[in-house]
């Protein structure tokens, strides 16, 4: 029940998350996913499904598939969707939130980022590719660092 | 009637049976030892026949949970003995699991029944080889070419007396109802080698049989999943009314994912059918929710979820379900079931009973088993 600390967690080296990429890691006893997107971004979503449990993050990417009107779906997105292996609930990638019911049911999201520096000091740090960290809270001082979301 | 002693090496406590696994080959080859000469050739030439479905779409990937395909792509979860073992039988902590095999659909559409016949036996001949006698977790429902009753006599007659096959498995889909007359001969040798009758959607509109609704086909797959439930409706009135019952006082029938929020409201309907009309079919003798009481068990996958969550309690509740549901988990299929599925809220002793009890009792050959569980 303690607060969350604001604790950086080293994830991987840059090098070892190419984009497209995801990993899985384990921070304080729970199963994480981190995602390196095909533009950079970097996302992490707990590896838990709300439904039954499932490892979430072990799910395929889709896209948004959304329909104004019968008979006329849209795929938009590409990538940014993640569906439960199990059921097949889709989350938002960058939200956590599920799709068919964002206010209600979601996965807990955890900002990622890139650190050049030692700023994880039990870990060796490479200061020439960076170290993908993850914060199990907001990081310290304001936005986590991550690559800017290009223009939908 | 074997004698369930003969059972090799029964884990010695259960606290966990799963009813409803679907295992399958992972090639045709994998059958051509089992069939005669002529036999192999035609599958060698034609390969397996396959029930693709309406909609070429399922749930998941390819239908299966999509964390199951460890060995590639390429490789069919169902087929993934080692796998079976890890993510189902160790990682639920199984027990017992209750193979019927996912091929049986597309065997049992095959309008020639002497070659439909030919492939099951194949099939039943693989799986007790290659899945039953290499785990003692396993059991066998044994597949017959229910669309030729003489038929899948013999094949209930050939492995009937098998210590691991405790069931015979037929699908929804048919030509006839599973009550008319025509089909008594198969449940008199299911009661004679000690087997329950096991009963699981697959083949509506497909192959021979009517189309799947009194209005035709529906277009999606989530249709196909909803309208589920009237084919099991349809045969459980007419094994009501055609008094199988009656003929059969020993014969256990196992719906397997029918789902179970309907149960309620079709026993109520049932019984008043009866009062009324009752005259009509006088060898029903009893309400049919005593029959179905008795002789109905369901299987819990996929387990209703409710709104608000407390709500099917009262439908177990109504339906006796703590002595009439079965846990299964479907594995490997994508709308799998982990045991958690059945809420600890019910209580520790209704949930044995729903995890490993009911089950136990169900089966006549798992029946001397029922005093090994625990909690
Ligand atoms: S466990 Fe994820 S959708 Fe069911």
């Amino acid at each position: 029940m303690s607060e969350p600390r604001r604790e950086a967690h080293l994830v991987c080296r840059v090098g070892d998350l190419p984009p497209g990429a995801r990993k899985l890691v384990e921070i304080n006893g729970r199963s994480i996913g981190v995602f390196r997107l095909e533009d950079g971004r970097y996302l992490a979503l707990r590896n838990r499904c709300p439904h039954r449990g499932a490892p979430l993050c072990e799910g395929r990417r889709t896209g948004l598939i959304t329909a104004e009107e019968p008979y006329r779906p849209v795929f938009q997105r590409d990538g940014e969707i993640l569906r439960c292996p199990w059921h097949g609930w889709e989350f938002d990638l960058t939200t956590g939130r599920s799709v068919f019911m964002p206010e209600a049911i979601r996965v807990k999201s955890y900002p990622v980022g890139v650190e050049p520096e030692t700023s994880v000091e039990k870990f060796d740090v490479s200061a020439t590719e960076g170290n993908v960290v993850l914060w199990t809270a907001d990081p310290p001082g304001s936005q986590p660092v991550s690559a800017p979301r290009p223009e939908a | 009637m074997s004698s369930p002693e003969s059972v090799v090496a029964t884990p010695s406590r259960i606290r966990v049976v799963d009813a409803d696994v679907h295992h399958n080959v992972r090639a045709k080859e994998d059958l051509f030892p089992y069939l005669s000469r002529l036999e192999r050739d035609r599958l060698l030439e034609y390969g397996l026949p396959r029930n693709t479905g309406l909609h070429q779409a399922n749930g998941g990937w390819r239908g299966a949970r999509a964390d199951t395909f460890d060995a590639g792509e390429d490789v069919d979860p169902r087929s993934n003995f080692p796998m079976f073992q890890r993510k189902l039988l160790d990682d639920c902590g199984i027990d017992l699991a209750i193979l019927q095999v996912e091929l049986t659909p597309s065997l049992v559409a095959l309008a020639d029944v002497d070659y439909s016949a030919a492939l099951i036996r194949a099939i039943n001949d693989w799986s007790l080889e290659h899945w039953v006698a290499k785990d003692p977790r396993y059991r066998l429902s044994l597949t017959v070419p229910m669309h030729d009753p003489v038929l899948a006599v013999k094949e209930i007659e050939r492995l009937g007396d098998h210590p691991s096959v405790v069931a015979v498995y037929v699908v929804c889909g048919s030509t006839r109802l599973y009550g008319k007359r025509e089909f008594d001969p198969v449940y008199a040798a299911c009661v004679d080698h000690g087997l329950s009758l096991a009963v699981h959607f697959s083949n509506e509109g497909f192959g021979m049989n009517p189309p799947p609704t009194a209005a035709g086909f529906p277009s999606y797959y989530a249709e196909t999943y909803l309208i589920r439930p009237q084919f099991y409706q349809a045969h459980l009135s007419s094994f009501l009314f055609e008094g199988t019952f009656e003929k059969f006082p020993q014969l256990k029938v196992i719906f397997c994912e029918s789902g179970f929020g309907w149960v309620p409201a079709f026993r109520w309907r049932a019984d008043a059918a009866w009062k009324e009309l009752r005259l009509q079919t006088p060898w029903v003798k009893r309400l049919p929710s005593e029959y179905i009481d008795e002789h109905l068990r369901f299987t819990t996958q996929p387990f209703e979820e409710s709104e608000p969550p407390t709500a099917v309690d009262q439908v177990i509740a109504w339906m006796n379900g703590a002595r009439t549901l079965l846990y299964s988990s479907d594995f490997p299929h994508w709308d799998f079931d982990p045991p958690e599925a059945v809420p600890a809220r019910l209580g520790p002793q209704v949930r044995r009973q729903i995890l490993a009890d009911n089950a136990l009792l169900s089966y006549p050959k798992l029946v001397p088993l029922a005093g090994t569980v625990r909690a």
